[in-house]
């Protein structure tokens, strides 16, 4: 670390006799401790050293097991119960050929673009708040938004249930302003899309406000100035120059409703399954584990496509976008 | 400066505010309904519900279950974590960049997929070690966490003053009690609080690797859900909602961390 090797410890403290065997015994142990570290800090593979423990974990319990269940969907599929070894695209076909998977396919797709899409513009406002609004405003959103991260995702889906039940809060709601039989929400594509984005506005919320935060306020007080309304100001400085902001947001929240297992079957029920659940019945009910292993592979392979999608082209768009502006 | 926030925006930041609220609060009010079904608005007033819950030993063995499963993991993340910070901060690492995008990577792939990858290599291995499954388990998706934001407080240490306390005598190791320390603590600290939350309220990686005998609290709470319909269920959402608001008190004051740095 520092260059420290040879300077001499100083001794703040006058000795007194009671304290001096102590401390003689704790130089003593320290000069030995300074000593190793010297030495071991000096080699050219510390750093190598100190990552090695982390490193070889998420080596052994995470790169090798997902990349095997990647290998084990292309290397045997099951038909009729038995597994047939050998290279295959068999459970890849299955997926886009058969309809009842293809259709589960395109539900999550669907789910996790309008849940990214209502979260964006429940976000807006809020992240606006936090950013602009007063300190006091700001933190009351910022708590309110967070807090909810700290409760189980389990027992958030389940107040939603107690929300769209049939003898529910909504129910009440709606007979008390005249609609006495409003149609069924809970087990529907419906409570499943409101409670992904309730369960990952916060995702969204943060990033807009860090990059709202960033814009320099002069540009919306001189396109104020110019006379321009709130709204213009919102949608010619705050959206375009957002833009990171919400490529980061979207691709967490796309990402993380996509590969959503608790909400889906809380609310869902067996009526609205995603890939999640999908993912849980061919491999702990039908133990079919290559079609399983290739479900999840292309979970994987969609939540990279978005995020490369989002995160670089969105970014090199606005680079461009930013250089031009100067 | 003139108002910045149009009073519209504020009650439209209201309104979302409720609907955020809504489902933390309406099982609150349903868990206290005299009723054997759960109904709006609640009907009476009875805590038998909460009695229910305190006293069954199943949901009691899950809590403290979670409970010593996020500790070991905690643990097991700083001790993985904190070297493998500073060797990236303050030490060259050779291909720094590969090494970077491979402790990330568990923040990446989904946890429903990292889980069954797990459980797949376990199943090969003929495992029978559920506790362990689920600390190896837990621990891959919390390392990363655990390891930005301790890399984070690094990065953020003033060299300065760790070179100035040298050249006036300090050894080494005062150096990183009284120099390092002070300024890496909170980094430390939400690392390790934010590695508690995410095993405490994991789902998607014990669903895979549980079993009866080592059942955490998300699982339990879910298998409630399914099985029952009285409002005993809002009461143990409502007893975890009131755990998450002690969390966050427990967070901003005696640990003086604010949620946004935690979720940062």
């Amino acid at each position: 670390m520092q260059s420290v090797n040879g300077t001499i410890p100083l001794d703040p403290l006058p000795n007194d006799g009671a304290l001096s065997g102590a401390r003689e015994n704790n130089t003593k142990f320290s000069r030995l401790v300074e000593e190793a570290w010297s030495r071991f800090s000096s080699t050219r593979y510390t750093g190598f050293f100190l990552v090695l423990p982390a490193l070889l974990f998420l080596g052994v319990w995470f790169i090798w097991p997902v990349v095997s269940m990647i290998a084990s969907s292309l290397s045997a599929h099951v038909v009729d119960g038995v597994t047939v070894e050998g290279f295959t695209l068999e459970n890849y076909t299955r997926l886009f050929s058969s309809d009842l998977y293809f259709r589960i396919l395109a539900r999550t797709v669907r789910v996790a673009l309008l849940t990214s899409i209502c979260a964006a513009v429940f976000a807006y406002p809020l992240a606006i708040a936090i950013s602009r609004g007063g300190p006091s405003l700001a933190r009351l959103v910022t708590i309110t938004i967070l807090a909810p991260l700290l409760v189980n995702v389990v027992v958030r889906s389940y107040g939603w249930q107690t929300i769209l039940n049939k003898t529910g809060a909504l129910a009440w709601a709606l007979k008390q302003v005249g609609i006495p039989h409003p149609p069924a929400l809970l087990y529907t594509e419906w409570a499943v899309l409101i409670a992904c984005v309730h369960v990952y506005l916060p995702f969204m919320v943060m990033p807009l406000a860090s990059a709202i935060a960033r814009i320099d306020r002069s540009v919306e007080e001189a396109a104020r100035v110019a006379g321009a309304t709130r709204l213009r100001v919102f949608l010619k400085v705050i959206l375009p120059l957002s833009l990171p902001g919400l490529a980061v947001g979207a691709s967490l929240v796309f990402s993380l409703s996509s590969a959503a297992y608790v909400t889906p079957q809380v609310l869902g029920g067996n009526f609205s399954p995603l890939l999640g659940t999908l993912i849980e019945q061919q491999i702990l009910t039908l133990n079919d584990w290559p079609f399983g292993a290739a479900i999840s592979t292309l979970l994987i392979v969609m939540v990279l496509a978005v995020n490369l999608v989002f995160l670089k082209i969105v970014n090199r768009r606005f680079a461009r976008w930013t250089e031009a502006a100067r | 400066m003139t108002e910045t926030v149009s009073p519209l925006l504020k009650i439209v930041v209201a309104i979302v505010l409720v609907i955020v609220v809504a489902p933390l609060v309406v099982p609150l009010l349903m868990s206290i309904s005299d009723t054997a079904y759960i109904v709006f608005p609640p009907q009476g007033f009875t805590l038998k519900w909460y009695a229910a819950v305190l006293t069954n030993p199943e949901a009691q063995g899950s809590f403290l279950f979670s409970l010593e499963l996020a500790s070991i993991v905690t643990i097991m993340s700083l001790i993985l974590g904190i070297p493998c910070a500073i060797g990236l901060t303050r030490f060259k690492v050779p291909g720094q960049d590969a090494v970077l995008g491979i402790i990330l990577s568990p923040l990446i792939v989904p946890l429903i997929v990292t889980g069954v990858a797990l459980l797949q290599l376990f199943s090969i291995m003929g495992s029978r070690a559920t506790l362990l499954q689920l600390v190896i388990g837990h621990t891959v998706i919390c390392l990363p966490y655990v390891i930005r934001s301790v890399s984070g407080s690094f990065v953020l240490t003033n060299r300065n003053l760790e070179d100035a306390a040298s050249v006036l005598g300090a050894a080494p190791h005062v150096v990183a009690t009284k120099i390092i320390w002070p300024q890496v603590r909170p980094g430390i600290l939400a690392g390790g609080i934010f590695c508690f939350i995410v095993s405490f309220d994991d789902y998607p990686i014990s669903m895979w690797l549980a079993d009866g005998n080592h059942f955490p609290i998300p699982l339990y709470l879910y298998t409630v859900i399914e099985r029952s319909f009285d409002p005993s269920i809002a009461a143990i959402a409502s007893l975890m909602i009131f755990f998450a608001l002690l969390l966050v008190l427990v967070i901003e004051k005696v640990f003086g961390i604010s949620l946004a740095r935690l979720a940062s």
